[in-house]
């Protein structure tokens, strides 16, 4: 009963979007405030309805309806709760439904936050996020091929004993947490975009749609960086590979629309601070938009083999067909305004913040086209010369590597460097120190690396120099503002700090942002240039050695768990001959073993410092300790990842930065006079 | 004014190509064929000794795991066709690494002993189950 009411509610949501769109734009053209607010009500009503639908599947989970097709599908009786709700994303149908509920929430989000607004802008805005729910609704009624409604029953009141329950891979708190933060990422893109469609329409192509959807962006922007963390994350712990990023195009689809967002969050300050690039902002904003939807595109489509798509249906092609639809649609309303669209002012000098912004733009939009390009290889070629070719890894791990440090060099440049014009004066000022600190950096790292045999680390050494840079470049920003602020205020320095950032929390959030990113950067330098990985079997009481690390295998033991158990070894890790810890590889045997589940690879992972050991446990019989004791062999696959602990403590510190930049409120009515 | 201008567009202009550059020369270094078995071994003697990139099911009864020697074989079958392809392996076998189940290698090429020695193997995604074809549903990742 509660799966009809929700399937009813989908359907009845059709009717109640077209209704808010339909009202929303009669109210807009002939000034009807009552249209208005009853099209604002059709957007509430949206998210009630798919709320209630959501809530139905939900339902199913819950109480183990397995005549539901989905639930049957993504669950079982023995799932751990947190489990068989996190299901509701677990495969397509379900997303989608998700992706919907996350849009219709956004929908009325928005209608609260411009219940006073005096402006009309948040309404226009309400058109395109109503007609891209408009999409996502008809896609979860089930009346396309290939994708059904999540709701829906099995035929002729079929119903499964028990579901076929979730891989137990998917049972880990990272990957519960990963898809969602990824959508509701990727979902709120779509508010700062269909503001930038709302004053387009209303013709409004000051800042203000910009400062009205500036916190949606942020926190759009810092829900991404966390879902890509996440996904990375759990691949390191997880599959046993000993790395987090192999530039799959599932994860080049996340990453494009961060890179474009990133992209995006800069240039605006330029229109904030000097009225320009408002055409690009816009084309800015639309692009990582429609790359959202790409994504989903790359993913499901099955056009391009990855991990994560070997299955193909028809659904990409109704992705495909949305986002040509939308870029016309922009396309039109940027010819209708092109006019309004014209800048005042124009650059003064190559040498100035804003060219720095402008080549920020520059590279973060080309990573975003070769990484694109990459992706879409295999298809441009299969549809050129008709034989399928495709990059490796190794392609992506080269050619983002000068943009990269180019970026790097601009994240410590672009916040000293002048509005306007570089003087020699500001030049002299700002850059001196920390120029000098980075070439110090640069001669240690290449001193460091000399004295370990490295020989023509080029890539290291920039990295060192680019992060020295930087970070004083940053640090210098908060000291001067600081002392300063103390100065005036006759207080203590930390006090005069924390007045600084309260004041200015977006500027001094990106850069501690920027703080972070550089970590981040020393993080992949260490961990993708210079770790090692040894593979060897061995037998009990035998040795292996690992760069510096000796690692013996002493024992071996046997855990029993509630719905598997695992079975390992313990090796003993020594450095220099000095015993410095522990550790326990084993494997997982799962009990649904009549349905296909293997055992699984459960890494031991530990913490020296900023480096990491890793070891990963090759097959085994699931009675470990007797034949480990019989005198086996074990295979090990271990990995020493030097500062791979930086790469997520660098994006711990942007997220820091991320929520104090997101502390800020737009402070539309001062600026705009 | 007009100055300026003409030296962003240039600017402009020499990172566009800077980038397109790299892109090429990128490829160029790097791009290697993607086939089936079946392509595979109808190309043979073209990509021998050379990357390529294979997809197709896992062998049922090839796989064998020599932990002395810390090597995985198997064969590669085609999805459709009738032809194979073995692959050595020197790293651990993926948790959904399944007989019958999908496969996806990168490494180099001997059309002699028809073999591929693999630098990486996946296998479907985790997030993918059993029941997403026979349910005639993509998967999610």
């Amino acid at each position: 009963m509660v799966a009809e009411i929700g399937h009813a509610a989908i359907w009845l949501s059709v009717f109640s979007c077209l209704w808010a769109i339909v009202l929303l734009c009669t109210g807009l053209r002939y000034r009807s405030y009552g249209a208005i607010i009853s099209g604002r009500n059709g957007v509430v009503a949206t998210f009630l309805l798919i709320s209630l639908a959501t809530g139905a599947l939900i339902y199913g989970f819950v109480t183990d309806d397995f005549s539901m097709k989905y639930v049957a599908e993504v669950s079982s009786h023995d799932q751990p709760l947190m489990y068989k709700i996190t299901a509701l994303w677990g495969r397509m149908s379900g997303s989608l439904l998700f992706w919907l509920w996350l849009l219709t929430l956004f929908g009325a989000l928005v209608v609260w936050q411009n219940r006073r607004a005096k402006d009309r802008i948040g309404d226009y805005a309400l058109v395109p996020i109503s007609t891209v729910q408009l999409f996502f609704i008809i896609l979860v009624t089930g009346l396309i091929e290939g994708v059904y409604n999540p709701l829906a029953r099995f035929p002729n009141g079929a119903t499964l004993p028990d579901g076929a329950g979730m891989n137990p891979l998917l049972q880990t708190p990272s990957m519960a947490f990963h898809p969602p933060s990824l959508y509701i990422g990727f979902v709120s893109l779509t508010v700062p975009f269909s503001f930038a469609v709302g004053a387009l329409a209303a013709g409004e192509i000051g800042s203000a749609w910009i400062f009205r959807s500036r916190r949606w962006m942020i926190a759009s922007w810092l829900v991404l960086t966390v879902g890509i963390t996440l996904g990375g994350n759990w691949a390191y712990r997880e599959l046993g590979w000993g790395g987090y990023w192999a530039w799959d195009p599932v994860e080049n689809a996340s990453f494009m629309p961060w890179l474009l967002g990133t992209a995006y969050l800069h240039s605006v300050m330029i229109q904030e601070k000097r009225n320009m690039l408002k055409l690009w902002n816009i084309v800015l904003i639309t692009l990582a938009f429609e790359f959202t939807l790409l994504g989903t595109f790359i993913t499901r489509s099955g056009v391009i083999s990855s991990v994560h798509a070997f299955a193909q249906s028809d659904i990409g092609g109704y992705f495909l067909g949305f986002i040509g639809f939308s870029i016309i649609g922009v396309a039109l309303l940027i010819y209708y305004r092109w006019n309004d669209l014209k800048s005042p002012n124009r650059l003064e000098s190559i040498l100035s913040r804003e060219s720095a912004f402008l080549l920020n733009n520059w590279m973060f939009v080309g990573l975003t086209l070769i990484i694109l390009w990459g992706t879409l290889w295999p298809i441009i070629t299969e549809g050129v010369t008709g034989t399928k070719s495709a990059v490796p890894e190794a392609f992506f791990n080269k050619v983002v590597i000068i943009p990269g440090l180019l970026l790097l060099f601009l994240t410590g440049a672009g916040p000293i460097i002048s509005w306007k014009k570089l003087t020699q004066s500001n030049f002299k000022r700002m850059f001196a120190k920390p120029m000098l600190f980075g070439l110090f950096s640069g001669a240690l790292m290449w001193g460091f690396l000399a004295l370990r045999g490295h020989t023509t680390p080029v890539y290291s050494v920039l990295c060192a120099f680019g992060g020295g840079f930087v970070f004083v470049a940053i640090f210098d920003e908060f000291y001067r503002g600081a002392k300063l602020r103390a100065k005036r205020g006759e207080t203590s320095f930390l006090h005069g700090l924390s007045r600084l950032i309260q004041r200015n929390k977006r500027r001094y959030g990106g850069y501690i942002v920027h703080i972070g990113i550089v970590i981040l950067y020393i993080g992949i330098m260490g961990s993708k240039g210079y770790f090692l990985l040894e593979s060897k079997s061995l037998k009990l009481g035998e040795s292996m050695d690992v760069g510096a690390y000796t690692l013996t295998m002493e024992d071996a033991f046997r855990i029993r768990y509630s719905n598997h158990s695992r079975g390992g070894v313990v090796i003993d890790v020594a450095k220099d001959g000095k015993q410095i810890g522990t550790m326990r590889p084993a494997r997982g045997f799962y009990d649904r073993a009549g349905q296909g589940e293997q055992d699984t690879i459960e890494s031991a992972i530990r913490h020296f410092g900023l480096n990491d050991l890793y070891i990963a446990l090759g097959p085994l019989p699931e009675d470990v300790p007797t034949y480990v004791r019989a005198g086996e062999l074990v295979p090990l696959q271990v990995y020493h990842n030097p500062l791979i602990n930086l790469v997520w403590i660098g994006v711990a510190v942007m997220m820091i930065g991320g929520v104090v930049a997101l502390a800020e409120k737009h402070q539309m009515k001062e600026r705009e006079t | 004014m007009r100055r300026q201008r003409t030296k962003i567009i240039a600017a402009s202009v020499i990172l566009a190509s800077a980038m397109a550059f790299l892109v090429v020369a990128g490829i160029k270094n790097t791009s290697i064929r993607h086939y089936t078995p079946d392509q595979l071994v109808a190309n043979a003697a073209r990509v021998n000794n050379k990357g390529v990139q294979v997809d197709g099911l896992i062998q049922e009864g090839s796989p064998n795991w020599d932990p002395k020697e810390f090597e995985l074989t198997f064969a590669i079958r085609d999805r459709e066709g009738e032809s194979t392809v073995n692959v050595t392996y020197s790293k651990l076998k993926p948790d959904n690494f399944k007989e019958g189940g999908n496969v996806f290698v990168e490494g180099k090429y001997n059309a002699e002993h028809n073999l591929i020695t693999a630098s990486k193997l996946t296998t479907k995604c985790a997030s993918k189950y059993e029941a997403a074809e026979s349910a005639g549903e993509t998967t999610d990742y």
